[in-house]
């Protein structure tokens, strides 16, 4: 909720961000943003399941609008200290969608996504929380 | 505690002499054990085997399956390390063929739902795990020309063939060795532990029926509640087989003889690499790649040293020995790892998932029973029918 209030708020304060279309197609998803992006993502299939390969879709939009390019996907179990046992690849799409396939996470818990993006010389790394049941 | 006490004096009172009582279940802990069923799952699928669920083929699987011919000498069937009677394993600690083999012959029970094969995860299908025994020279000592042979030459085989696969029985060994694989995976995949003690409280909890649930006796609870609860146990055996399919290292010695070790998972990720049946050759049924995607993506990992597949916790009372080396005699002894397992006996200085918990003598009856409530006798099987008669 909170999220979603400072989101609106920074969606009328810029008028770049506005562009950036949130909605990958099921009406719902998570975003994450910084300084510099904004990225909305949902996974496919929609439920994420212990133990089953699943994808994620991802928009990524900056602040200048400048194209931006997604670098990698990772997630790890910062409680348990171990990464996922699959390496996500990336397929790049057109006006900055990505879809990164190959993602399982293997036990109920904390996992924390990380999303590396870059635009121009500066990379950065976003991360969003999971908790798995 | 009051509440407990009460809930069970009340209980105890208001119905038969049956019932032993029920645990306190915070909400929390009734979805925890949700999960773990319900009982039996759908029949398995699998996209990669085109013959996958065909009855046709299941037939001719079980026929293959006891088939002794599979094997060099003609003396040796899959049967024979994996029998009906003995929970689909062999009484052993460690495997035997024509050599002492260094791990224990897993069940069959239920192993059309998992999705890496062996303690070490090299097979990323049932049927390329089918075909291993058939070629290991410790095992049946085959080859595809034998395989090949025997299902052209032996006229209730070919029939058999032509039914499952829709064709006549072609010249091509190779080609025959996988189908014949296929037969087999479609065979095992229909094999399907009980329902349990524990799968008729589960489904009374969820049902809110608490007269059904209390016949659940009060050791098994307090073990179970230890299973989801203080010993993390179900982060790695998840789910209704309890396991999550993946790999794990629990500090069980991983020495074969002196000098020499069973790298487990990491070794299974090198052999998985280099066999020509798995799901990224050619020899994968499925069109829409969707099957080959943990093989695709399944990364090696330092942490793999050591690792072995997590092993699904159904019937497990039933087996003649535990862990891949069959190093443990008893439940008991395997409560009492989990209870005093050194952390320098890990073999990664990674997951804290691992630690000594320390039980009371009573909990650890308590855990033994709870994993006691997860096996029951199957039905006896009876033969199977005549391929073609
Ligand atoms: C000599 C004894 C022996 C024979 C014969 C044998 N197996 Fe096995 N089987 C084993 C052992 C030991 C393992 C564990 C192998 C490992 O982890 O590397 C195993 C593992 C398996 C697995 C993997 C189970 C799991 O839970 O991952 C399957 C499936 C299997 N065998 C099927 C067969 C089939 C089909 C045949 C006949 C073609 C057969 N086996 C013949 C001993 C045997
Ligand atoms: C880190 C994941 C993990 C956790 C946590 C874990 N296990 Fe295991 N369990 C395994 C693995 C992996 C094996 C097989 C190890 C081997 O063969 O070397 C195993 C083996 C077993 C076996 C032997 C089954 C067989 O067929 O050989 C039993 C029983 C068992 N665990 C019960 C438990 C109980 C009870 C707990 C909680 C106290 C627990 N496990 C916690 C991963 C785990
Ligand atoms: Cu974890």
């Amino acid at each position: 909720m909170k999220i979603l209030a400072a989101l609106f708020a920074l969606l009328f304060a810029n008028a770049a961000w506005a562009d950036c279309p949130l909605d990958l197609g099921k009406g719902t998803g998570w975003v994450v943003f910084s300084d510099h992006y904004m990225i909305a993502f949902r996974p496919e299939p929609m439920r994420i399941e212990v133990g089953q390969p699943f994808s994620l879709l991802f928009n990524v939009c900056t602040k200048s609008n400048s194209p931006a390019e997604l670098l990698m996907v990772d997630a790890t179990m910062p409680e348990h200290k171990h990464p996922m046992n699959y390496r996500p690849t990336i397929v790049a799409g057109t006006n900055g969608r990505y879809r990164a396939d190959g993602l399982v996470f293997h036990m109920p818990g904390r996992w924390e996504l990380s999303i590396d993006v870059r635009a121009g010389e500066e990379s950065e790394r976003l991360t969003h929380d999971f908790i798995l049941k | 505690m009051r509440r407990f006490l009460l809930s069970l004096i009340l209980l105890a009172t208001s119905s038969p002499a049956a019932t032993q009582g029920l645990l306190d279940w915070s909400q929390d802990e009734v979805s925890a054990i949700e999960r773990h069923g319900p009982w039996p799952p759908p029949p398995a699928h699998d996209p990669s085997n085109r013959v996958s669920g065909v009855p046709a083929a299941i037939a001719l699987g079980e026929h293959l399956f006891n088939d002794p011919r599979l094997s060099a000498d003609g003396r040796m069937s899959c049967a024979t390390c994996h029998q009906a009677g003995r929970d689909w394993s062999d009484g052993r600690a460690r495997g035997f063929g024509t050599a002492d083999l260094d791990r224990r012959t897993p069940s069959l029970w239920n192993v059309g739902y998992a999705h890496w094969f062996g303690w070490d995860g090299a097979g990323d299908s049932l049927w390329a795990q089918s075909i291993r025994p058939i070629l290991d020279r410790r095992e049946m000592g085959g080859s595809a020309a034998e395989v090949g042979r025997l299902l052209r030459d032996d006229k209730a085989l070919a029939c058999g063939y032509e039914r499952a696969f829709g064709n006549k029985v072609g010249d091509n060994d190779e080609r025959l060795l996988v189908d014949a694989a296929k037969a087999l995976a479609a065979f095992q995949a229909t094999l399907v532990s009980p329902r349990t003690r524990f799968d008729a409280f589960r489904d009374a909890m969820v049902a809110g029926d608490r007269a059904a649930a209390a016949r659940y006796t009060l050791p098994e609870q307090r073990g179970l509640r230890l299973f989801i609860g203080t010993g993390n146990c179900d982060t790695c055996h998840f789910g209704p087989r309890f396991t999550n399919g993946e790999f794990g290292d629990v500090g069980i010695a991983f020495f074969v003889r002196p000098g020499e070790v069973d790298s487990g998972r990491l070794g299974g990720l090198a052999k998985l690499a280099g066999n020509p049946f798995n799901l990224l050759g050619r020899y994968n049924d499925d069109a829409s790649g969707a099957s080959a995607q943990r093989t695709r993506h399944v990364q090696r990992l330092h942490a793999n040293f050591g690792e072995f597949r997590v092993p699904s916790l159904r019937q497990v009372g039933r087996a003649a020995a535990y862990m891949h080396s069959g190093s443990l005699a008893t439940l008991d002894e395997v409560v009492r790892h989990y209870s005093e397992v050194s952390p320098d006996r890990l073999h990664s200085d990674g997951t804290p998932l691992v630690r000594p918990l320390g039980l009371s003598p009573r909990q650890r009856t308590d855990l033994v029973a709870f994993l006691s409530s997860l096996d029951a006798d199957a039905p006896p099987r009876p033969a199977p029918p005549p391929l073609c008669p």
